[in-house]
């Protein structure tokens, strides 16, 4: 196993890989319904992270093939120290990949790139009720910053 | 007047007693009337189908002080003192309850516990009958699988077993895993075990008609419900390569990327972990993709006759073997996949030859496991009584016809009983070891008593035959 940056000839098996992300979400809350043209969007916004030096998109291959994928980007923290972010957005490994340590090493890798990159710290985005990807982030010494609440108004 | 004229003594052997007659289309769909009509007549005439019957004697009103007060206490001190002794001082050793909570009832869907309890009161007499087991039919109230299981734990004191029957997928998974782990008493889900044993007995013959092996078999299981998520796991403990089957359900052939997959993660872990496992080439697409070239196809899907089609049957193997196990009509006409090219038919129905039946199993399942005082039933014990059943029918004489057992053939369940008991022991589930011999000593006599009671009251005209 390969983990990697991407390049432009993996954006369309990332973009498939960030919709089931998307679509994974939505299984924890309507309110992460899946547009219908998820992956023309995912595509376009694959294409800017690529293009945009202050994000990172890791792969991870077997043989050729594109079994995950972590997108982070840097943040400016206005108010607070440490002032700057490294945020994972998007972390996919298709199921047959999974419970082999892949995830760990794309973290690690991610947390070392993110570093040098300039962030002083590391956060996450997952929605509140998934609990696998809360119990994932804990495991690894993360802890929860943020609740977030939402309802139409 | 004889009570007993008219009456067919249920005891044949030999392969020629599986004798069904060719049923057509119009049949399958006719022939549910005549015992729906009987079922509905009989019921009210008899008021239920199984009821409580003394053990012992009661000489004169004196013997209650010994079944009763006072000296029913010294029986409850000791049973205090090694609560054990339950399983030798009462009737627990031999009695099991079987719980639904009527989600998913036959083909019936959710009929709540009420529907269920005929049919959970049927199953108690076919235990009686062929097992010698005292099953309670017991459909319960409870809305979620933690209420089910709080149920069915609370009952354990008085338990030698537990059947589980008809239960919601994925709900059945859960409760069964979560009672076979907290339990100390033996668990069954006769729609994932039962269904898979027996399968796993006809499949066993029906590759030796055909010349195959296991391991090497390509292998389809059409439908992901209970039967299926157990079958597949039994074939692999069978020896089967889990690369060599392929799953199918509504949705197509089970991979590992398909579009539900993380559904599936979080709302059906038993199908996500077959999905990783099994399908090797990771084959996608349709039931046809599926059986291009497979060498079984087992169908615990839905309704027939025509939920599969002779151009699917159609590509598969030579000498291909397909069991079409939905109640009460089958996928597919036995006749017409033997047209589109099948050697080997199976169906879960009395009228067509190859019955995959569960009353082959659970009966003697039970027998087995209550007579060693197993803590558990195994997956190895599934199996030794899938071996059994079919080895009993491989000296009848197998062949594309007659791969199982019939129920009448009533000697072959001490002897599934006898080898289940003795795959308790040899796992180490046992709580009494006994040998081949008294295993086979202890079913037989049980059987035979719950024969024995059927005929005395028959005979002495406390059963009476149903009204013309």
């Amino acid at each position: 196993m390969v983990i990697r940056h991407a390049r432009k000839e993996d954006v369309d098996a990332i973009s498939e890989l960030i919709v089931r992300t998307k679509r994974l979400n939505n299984e924890f809350d309507p309110l992460f319904a899946v547009t219908p043209d998820a992956k023309e969007r995912a595509e376009k916004y694959v294409q800017a992270t690529l293009s945009a030096p202050e994000n990172l998109l890791l792969v991870a291959l077997e043989g050729r093939k594109v079994v995950g994928v972590l997108r982070a980007e840097m943040r400016e923290r206005i108010f607070y120290e440490p002032r700057t972010e490294g945020r994972v957005t998007d972390f996919y490994i298709l199921p047959e990949h999974r419970r082999k340590a892949l995830g760990d090493e794309m973290i690690q890798q991610a947390a070392a790139e993110l570093k040098s990159m300039g962030a002083e710290i590391m956060v996450a985005d997952v929605p509140a009720q998934n609990e696998i990807a809360n119990r994932f982030y804990v495991k690894r010494g993360f802890r929860a910053l943020i609740n977030q609440f939402a309802k139409r108004p | 007047m004889n009570p007993r004229k008219g009456r067919q003594r249920a005891v044949h052997s030999g392969a020629e007693s599986g004798n069904p007659r060719k049923v057509g289309r119009e049949d399958v769909q006719a022939s549910e009337d005549e015992p729906s009509r009987k079922a509905l007549e009989y019921s009210k005439f008899y008021g239920g189908k199984v009821g409580f019957a003394p053990r012992v004697p009661v000489r004169s009103l004196q013997d209650f002080s010994i079944w009763y007060t006072p000296g029913v206490a010294a029986v409850s001190k000791a049973i205090e003192a090694d609560p054990g002794l339950s399983f030798e001082y009462t009737g627990r050793w031999n009695t099991i309850a079987i719980v639904t909570d009527g989600t998913r009832v036959l083909g019936l869907g959710n009929i709540g516990p009420e529907g269920a309890l005929p049919v959970m009161e049927g199953k108690a007499l076919i235990y009686n009958y062929l097992g010698g087991v005292n099953a309670l039919p017991l459909p319960v109230r409870a809305k979620s699988a933690d209420e089910l299981v709080s149920l069915v734990k609370a009952m354990e004191p008085s338990l030698g077993g537990v059947n589980l029957e008809d239960i919601e997928s994925p709900k059945c998974f859960d409760v069964l895993d979560r009672l076979r782990e907290e339990m100390g008493i033996p668990v069954w889900h006769d729609d994932q075990q039962g269904t898979a044993g027996v399968t796993l007995a006809a499949l066993f013959n029906a590759l030796e008609v055909t010349g195959r092996e296991l391991r090497g078999t390509r292998i389809v299981l059409y439908g992901a419900g209970a039967a299926n998520v157990a079958a597949e796991r039994l074939l692999a403990q069978a020896g089967a390569d889990p690369r060599d089957i392929i799953v199918v359900d509504s949705k197509g052939i089970l991979h590992p990327e398909r579009d539900d997959i993380d559904q599936l993660m979080l709302k059906n872990k038993w199908k996500y972990e077959i999905a990783i496992r099994t399908n090797g080439d990771r084959a996608k697409g349709t039931l046809k993709d599926a059986l291009d070239g497979a060498d079984v196809l087992v169908a615990a899907a839905r309704q027939g006759p025509d939920a599969i089609r002779p151009d699917e049957v159609g590509v598969m193997n030579k000498r291909a073997i397909a069991f079409f196990l939905a109640n009460p009509v089958p996928e597919m006409l036995p006749a017409e996949a033997q047209a589109a090219g099948v050697e080997v038919v199976a169906t879960g129905r009395s009228d067509f030859p190859n019955q995959v039946n569960n009353s082959l199993l659970f009966p003697a399942i039970f027998r087995g496991a209550l007579d060693v005082r197993a803590k558990t039933i195994t997956d190895a014990m599934v199996i030794e009584a899938a071996t059994e059943l079919a080895s009993f029918a491989r000296e009848k004489g197998i062949g594309s016809e007659y791969i199982l057992p019939t129920m009448v053939q009533w000697e072959v369940y001490p002897r599934v009983a006898t080898k289940v008991g003795q795959a308790a022991v040899h796992e180490g589930v046992a709580r009494r070891r006994l040998s081949a011999k008294e295993s086979m000593h202890a079913a037989m006599a049980s059987i035979e008593r719950s024969r024995k009671v059927m005929n005395a009251l028959r005979d002495g005209g406390v059963i009476a035959d149903p009204p013309e």
